[in-house]
């Protein structure tokens, strides 16, 4: 039988954070003389009450680490917890959001996708913008810390490839929270400030400035702005690029270079394919809307270059509205889709890295046809990949197109058209933000959309932000046999 | 340096035996006393000419090809038939220009059926049987390929079906023949029953033999516009849609079938999944249909189930005109189009045994997950699956994503809106035949694209049908070398 203890006293623990970070938009409320500032007040009590009974009850007695089934445990409770938690303030705030918009946004936020069902963002209170863009930057943070502390040991499509040289080998899960959170959450804190003065310098005032960089360094994607950053100039919107492009690396290769005297994001394999990835596709649609669509060079540049930036990160920021930009584009932003910032990022997909190995697995596939008797490898990073990894990255990548074929189909059934559908289900899996099509599309909003497909793409962000494989092992019957 | 003659020979061999079937639609238009039998008679010259220099040219006595052989074999066998295939078009009665008529040549040699003819009903019936005769060539050209050569080359994974004493490297014996005749005489009396079906149920003698032949290769040509729909008659649907059925099941189980061994084919796991995952899609289509669109269960029944069928296997013919069944089914349509039937059978897409290996090693890594040190493996039909054979389903599946997404980006370079590049894409590389959306949909043609999208149309129904890597092998550098 598993025990739960720990797994709760952790889950209160979380709450208390959340009921933390709600004061600090009741502050600004309170500053700015918005009566909003009792729903995050008394919202943050609820929440900070109940995180403290559930860390006092379940307080553990010695157990300091945590087995592989509570660590599953606690990864899927928690980010449900924590979202519908932060949904509360949404629900009661004057915009006045239903139950499942509630949901919706807080998930939305937190697994930081940045799919919105508020429309009227210019005029909102500054305490619901705020609280939007802390909802992505902690949830950035939150999932950061558990792709390098836990997810490796929990050896989750191919991830313990990126399991640190000093982590021992036993089933024992030790997350080294304090050790990993603190340098990842310095880097993380920095470039944060960087940004904001970035954007500050820009154009773009203070409280702007510091809602974007919070919801870019996470690749979230919640704007201040129903126009997102169509709303500012090129200036901001390349500060963004860059925050954005940070925001998809693996920020654990920015860890005090200076002391290893090395600067290890220029060598790394996978920081590569990312940045060629994204030059490619960011000049292909340049040319292609300055070719066809007579767009101004400089123009056509900042517009795809942002876009493509804010698709693969998974953040989900629009400059203008592609969806008009014509099919090869649709096209284009359909498979991109997809593809995802890298691993040890905040942003979500089926990741670089994986691709990665895929396309050097298809490449050794044609070798050994060719040469049916040679010996042939896949690499990554000049390393050999072992065997498990190899099979544990094909079985993420077959659940994942799985998944996204499930839930575009229950889309269909909620009432959604085809192309929002599909754009719908693999937007929400992959953490994006915006789908295509005129409903969802980057000139879109998710209110329109069916109560049943909010819940359905809410549970698929999560699904997603989890890796899949540590919510869907809750589901199966041998966990809870164990 | 490769030895071209063995080559060449086997490509002469394979235009004789196309200029030899060209005599048939001469005749055909000879007996209607229509003057187009001169066009057939003189492609069939130049066909016959070409293919007996070819094969007089290049006398050798080989007895065995090497693997460079057999996949310069592979690749320039279907190539030059859809080139000369296409002669009769180009000069024939439907006043195809040279683009044209290698579209539509490919399209049914490969068991497309993508046409760009409209009024059909107004042509001769030699062109028509021509057609039909393209798919039928093309669908038992694919089987031999599927069970002779696909599984020594090891495409894909198709080694798990390799048969001893059959393929490259290995001299003919006298099994191999009369495997060979096995298959021929089970295609044949097949076609022949269904011809016989079809025309007791009251189609016309000669459009049941057009249309016994494009059902059982999963085809798709018809002799109408639209397609059975213009014969309303539910007997003809229901005997099509069991030849379709029939046409996606493993050519090699019929034998078994004949002996009365049922219990081996039900056990089969690639059947199985075949028929489970057309009844799941089926049940889905009609229920939505009888809820949605107010249809009566039995014509709900017979419209859901028939299409279905049709595009999961590939076939491409129409009882209903289903463009505008929005959400649900056109979601099921879109992913059952590259499902595809059973690898062994005419049938095309990423075929049911892939899905059922990787979904099988998805499974085991989900239960890895809990127990690291378990010694679960994957298995297909019981027996256990090598790490070889699932690589090589996985680089298979990706280089299949890759080459739709490549083809649908092209597609929508060249200005198709986002559902016809999408849909086309995947109808050519799955050699379905009609996409999605008003441009390609059902009941309409592809003869208002663009020169260049039907080239790249054809294009990738060869690379689909041809299961990308025997194209793909050609363009690697080292296939040349030495």
């Amino acid at each position: 039988m598993i025990d739960f203890k720990p797994v709760i006293f952790i889950n209160g623990i979380l709450l208390l954070i959340l009921a933390a970070a709600m004061g600090v938009p009741a502050l600004v409320d309170s500053v700015s003389a918005d009566p909003d500032w009792r729903v995050f007040a008394l919202s943050g009590l609820t929440t900070g009450f109940i995180g403290f009974g559930m860390a006092l009850g379940a307080w553990p007695e010695r157990q300091r680490s945590l087995t592989t089934h509570q660590a599953f445990l606690l990864t899927g409770s928690a980010w449900f917890l924590v979202s519908a938690f932060a949904a509360l303030p949404f629900i009661f705030s004057g915009v006045g959001l239903s139950v499942a918009d509630g949901v919706f946004e807080a998930t939305s936020g937190f697994t930081t996708t940045g799919s919105t069902v508020i429309a009227g963002l210019d005029h909102a209170p500054r305490g619901l913008l705020l609280w939007r863009a802390l909802l992505n930057w902690l949830g950035g943070l939150a999932f950061m810390v558990m792709a390098v502390a836990l997810m490796p040991s929990l050896r989750i499509g191919g991830m313990q490839l990126f399991k640190m040289e000093s982590s021992d080998k036993s089933d024992k899960v030790k997350p080294r929270v304090a050790q990993v959170a603190g340098s990842i959450s310095l880097v993380y804190l920095s470039f944060t400030t960087a940004t904001t003065a970035a954007l500050w310098l820009a154009g773009m005032d203070i409280f702007d400035a510091v809602c974007h960089a919070f919801s870019a360094l996470s690749t979230g994607g919640f704007s201040t702005s129903d126009r997102s950053l169509a709303h500012w100039g090129p200036a901001a919107q390349w500060v963004m690029v860059l925050a954005m492009l940070v925001g998809g690396a693996p920020l654990a290769l920015f860890v005090s270079p200076w002391k290893r005297h090395a600067w290890p994001f220029l060598h790394d394999s996978q920081v590569r394919w990312y940045v060629n990835f994204v030059a490619f596709f960011a000049s292909l649609l340049a040319f292609w809307q300055w070719a066809v669509n007579d767009m101004e060079p400089g123009d056509a540049l900042t517009h795809a270059t942002f876009n493509v930036v804010s698709i693969v990160t998974t953040s989900g920021f629009s400059s203008i509205d592609y969806n008009a930009w014509g099919g090869f584009a649709q096209v284009v932003f359909f498979i991109l889709l997809f593809i995802g910032g890298c691993t040890g990022s905040t942003a979500g997909g089926v990741k670089i890295f994986r691709w990665e190995v895929l396309f050097k697995l298809a490449g050794v596939h044609l070798k050994r046809l060719l040469h049916p008797h040679g010996i042939f490898f896949v690499d990554f990073n000049q390393r050999r990949i072992p065997q498990p990894v190899l099979e544990s990255v094909l079985g993420f990548v077959t659940v994942f197109f799985l998944t996204f074929a499930f839930f575009a189909l229950g889309l269909t059934v909620a009432g959604m058209d085809l192309i929002s559908a599909l754009s719908g289900s693999a937007q929400a899996l992959s953490n994006v933000g915006p789908g295509l099509g005129a409903v969802i599309g980057p000139a879109g909003n998710y209110k329109s959309v069916p109560e049943a497909a909010k819940w359905i793409m809410a549970f698929e962000m999560v699904l997603g932000r989890l890796e899949l494989f540590s919510v869907i092992v809750l589901f199966t019957r041998s966990f809870w046999r164990g | 340096m490769t030895d071209f003659r063995p080559v060449l020979q086997i490509v002469g061999v394979i235009l004789c035996l196309l200029a030899a079937a060209m005599a048939l639609p001469a005749l055909a238009d000879l007996i209607a006393a229509n003057d187009e039998w001169q066009v057939f008679v003189l492609s069939g010259g130049a066909t016959l000419f070409a293919g007996l220099g070819l094969m007089l040219g290049t006398r050798t006595d080989f007895r065995v090809l090497t693997v460079r052989q057999t996949y310069l074999a592979a690749a320039l066998g279907w190539l030059a038939p859809c080139l000369f295939a296409a002669l009769p078009l180009a000069s024939g009665p439907a006043h195809l220009s040279t683009v044209d008529a290698i579209f539509e040549a490919t399209s049914g040699l490969t068991t497309t059926a993508s046409t760009v003819i409209s009024g059909l009903e107004r042509m001769p019936p030699g062109l028509l049987l021509w057609r039909g005769l393209l798919n039928w060539m093309g669908g038992i050209g694919i089987i031999v390929m599927a069970v002779a050569v696909l599984p020594t080359l090891h495409i894909g994974g198709m080694q798990i079906f390799r048969v001893q004493g059959l393929g490259a490297g290995e001299p003919a014996s006298p099994r191999t023949a009369r495997l060979g005749r096995t298959i021929l005489g089970v295609y044949v009396s097949l076609t022949v029953g269904l011809w016989a079906a079809l025309w007791l149920a009251g189609m016309p003698r000669f459009d049941a033999a057009i249309h016994a032949m494009s059902t059982i290769s999963t085809g798709g040509f018809g002799t109408k516009d639209m397609s059975l729909g213009a014969y309303n008659n539910s007997m003809i649907d229901l005997i099509a849609c069991i030849g379709m059925v029939l046409g996606g099941i493993p050519y090699l189980l019929f034998p078994l079938m004949a002996q009365g061994q049922w219990r081996a084919i039900l056990r089969d796991q690639q059947v199985r999944w075949y028929l489970g995952l057309m009844g799941l899609g089926a049940a889905a289509v009609v229920l939505w249909l009888m809820v949605a669109r107010g249809f009566e269960p039995l014509t709900a029944m017979r419209h859901g189930v028939f299409t279905v069928v049709s595009v999961m296997t590939g076939t491409g013919l129409v009882t209903i005109d289903y463009s505008d069944w929005t959400g649900l089914p056109a979601a099921i349509l879109f992913f059952l189009t590259f499902v595809g039937g059973c690898a062994g059978s005419a049938a095309a897409g990423i075929k049911v045994f892939r899905l059922k290996l990787l979904f099988a090693n998805a499974r085991v890594q989900l239960h890895r997950l809990l127990r690291p040190h378990g010694i679960e493996i994957p298995t297909f039909n019981k027996k256990p699956i090598s790490e070889d054979v699932l690589e090589s389903a996985m680089g298979f599946l990706f280089v299949y994503v890759l080459g739709f997404a490549v083809l649908s980006m092209l597609l929508g370079f060249m200005g198709l809106d986002f559902i016809t590049s999408v849909s086309g894409a995947a109808s050519a590389i799955s050699n379905l035949g009609p996409g999605l959306g008003e441009t390609i949909g059902p009941g309409s043609t592809f003869a208002p694209l663009p020169d260049m999208a039907k080239l790249l149309l054809a294009g990738g129904m060869l690379f689909g049908r041809l299961e990308m890597f025997i194209l793909l092998v050609l363009v690697v550098p080292s296939f040349w070398d030495q």
